[in-house]
């Protein structure tokens, strides 16, 4: 299983500098079209051909994976801090607010959360500008995904309140804000760490649904999710079997994530 | 057991509520919510143009239009699908039983294949049928439901085989993470001791520590069914609530979509309290 693990940390480090170095590794833009190639095979200059619109699927498939792979780990960072502010007030403060957040928390998660996404952005309007689609998605990912990540916080800030370490803070005189800052924080950040990396795959793997059922990102900003969109010209996937690379990469990529949150590998 | 019951079931109550209306609220704040595709139809005269605008602007004030809503639940009545123009009831009635055979079978093929194989696993210890129950694992709880959904199509099988493939993962990894530390309890380490089979030792001293935790999981399996089905309804063209509930959201059905959350919400709450009744009259019965 090491070796798996170490593959797992090789292909995110990969993905990582291919992110990085999308601008310099793609031929071309990812809006730019080629009008004399529309749907053309891979070949020396189009790696993976082009799309419909003369457009190089390689060159996509980079700037896709830059968007997706930045943005997703943004709104992971957003709902962490919402979870954290939720779970931390319900567990700092007890009796009727940490009811009143369980009810907040309950009522998030008693609705499946991709119905609730899928739903929520079909409501939305749709004909936007690329960059507000972007924005729209990956912060209703992040306004969304916080209700499980606040029920683990508001125990553990719960379980902190009673421990001997806080009674012996308070009867020193710390309270409100310095306990938070010297004493819950610091103890809560293996637990916010953990629901951040857990909410990483989570996301990209929702901004992909929300994509291939063409509620993600606007064209013609690329995304995993967006070209997710291609594969729904079935016919043309056994004759053009490289438009399931982006689906691959997908995986293999929340592969690697699942292999090392599952076996506890990210430091928390 | 009654004071659990009665605050099981109003707190059922109140979760449907407001749910459905942060949904109405929610829908009502969308931009666009006043505007109506069937307004740019040249052919309607002017006065269903205008009755049309009429119904907008009624739903228009949600909490009028949520206690409306509610004093017709009361009398039975669900509304009438403005996009649809058909009584909700009847929609529901044709299209929930489609989602719970598809949601029954998904949740029935996943438990068994993610049991099966997590049992297998532990079990025979083999290192290459772990290696493969993670590697299938593992690229199904990376995969999409709408992309797998597509793929499905493309093979020409069964769409809800695609929603059992994306709750195995989650049912093989739990279940394989529990009988892991349940086999390694002092006791059931002496059963093997004293040469008890691993049959043995998984239904004796193994199952009856596992069991009342994956009860647990039930409900959650209920939730991410529900949740996998609706892309999967919506690509396969599946007739279900969540392809209802997908055009409700698009066509801003405000009538529609109330009702769908309220009955997504008491699928979802009542799969929990169940899971959560049967785990306790469990650990009661085993104390």
């Amino acid at each position: 299983m090491k070796a798996v693990r170490v593959v797992a940390i090789a292909v995110l480090a990969l993905t990582a500098l291919t992110i990085l170095g999308a601008h310099y590794l793609a031929p071309a833009g990812y809006e730019q079209q080629f009008r004399e190639t529309p749907q053309a095979a891979p070949s020396i200059h189009h790696l993976l051909g082009t799309d419909d619109l003369g457009r190089d699927r390689w060159a996509r498939l980079l700037y896709g994976m830059r968007v997706s792979l930045v943005l997703a780990p943004l709104a992971a960072l957003f709902t962490t801090v919402l979870a954290g502010v939720v779970g931390g007030i319900a567990g700092y403060f007890g009796g009727w607010t940490e009811r009143g957040c369980k009810l907040l928390i309950d009522l998030f998660l008693s609705v499946p959360w991709l119905f609730l996404l899928i739903t929520v952005r079909a409501v939305l309007p749709l004909n936007v500008s690329p960059e507000a689609s972007v924005t729209v998605t990956f912060a209703l990912l992040g306004l969304l995904g916080w209700a499980a990540s606040a029920r683990v916080i508001c125990a553990g800030a719960k379980d902190m309140m009673k421990s001997e370490f806080v009674w012996m803070a308070r009867a020193s005189g710390f309270s409100g804000f310095k306990l938070i800052r010297l004493h819950l924080l610091p103890n809560l950040r293996g637990a916010l760490l953990a629901q951040f990396w857990i909410s990483i795959p989570v996301f990209i793997i929702a901004e992909a649904n929300l994509g291939a059922l063409g509620l993600g990102v606007a064209e013609p900003l690329p995304s995993l999710g967006s070209l997710l969109r291609e594969l729904q010209d079935a016919v043309m996937l056994r004759p053009e079997p490289w438009r399931l690379l982006p689906l691959a990469v997908l995986i293999v990529v929340i592969s690697s994530f699942q292999v090392l949150l599952n076996k506890q590998e990210v430091r928390t | 057991m009654l004071r659990f019951w009665s605050g099981a079931v109003l707190r059922l109550v109140a979760v449907m509520l407001m749910a459905s209306f942060a949904g109405a609220m929610l829908m009502r704040i969308a931009p666009g919510f006043s505007s109506d595709d069937q307004e740019l139809n040249s052919g309607l005269s002017t006065q269903s143009l205008e009755a049309i605008r009429r119904a907008h602007l009624s739903d228009a004030n949600v909490p009028r239009f949520y206690a409306q809503y509610l004093a017709s639940l009361v009398r039975g009545d669900l509304g009438t699908s403005r996009s649809l123009n058909q009584p909700v009831k009847d929609l529901l009635r044709e299209r929930l039983p489609i989602t719970l055979v598809n949601l029954a079978f998904a949740l029935a093929a996943g438990w068994l294949l993610g049991l099966a194989l997590a049992i297998a696993a532990q079990t025979w210890n083999i290192p290459t049928l772990s290696f493969l129950a993670n590697g299938l694992s593992g690229t199904f709880i990376s995969t999409p439901a709408a992309a797998l959904a597509l793929v499905f199509l493309l093979l020409r099988w069964p769409p809800a085989f695609a929603a059992a493939l994306l709750v195995f993962p989650k049912i093989y990894r739990y279940a394989q993470n529990l009988l892991q530390q349940s086999s390694e309890m002092p006791h059931v380490l002496t059963a093997r001791a004293k040469g008890a089979g691993p049959w043995r030792v998984l239904a004796w001293h193994v199952a009856p520590i596992a069991l009342p935790q994956m009860i647990a999981l039930v409900g959650v399996s209920i939730s991410i069914g529900i949740g996998v089905l609706l892309p999967i309804e919506v690509v396969s063209d599946v007739a279900g609530i969540g392809q209802l509930a997908w055009h409700a959201a698009q066509a801003r059905d405000l009538p529609l979509l109330v009702n769908l959350t309220m009955v997504v919400t008491f699928m979802t709450v009542c799969a929990t309290l169940i899971s959560d009744v049967a785990q306790r009259s469990f650990v009661r019965s085993d104390a």
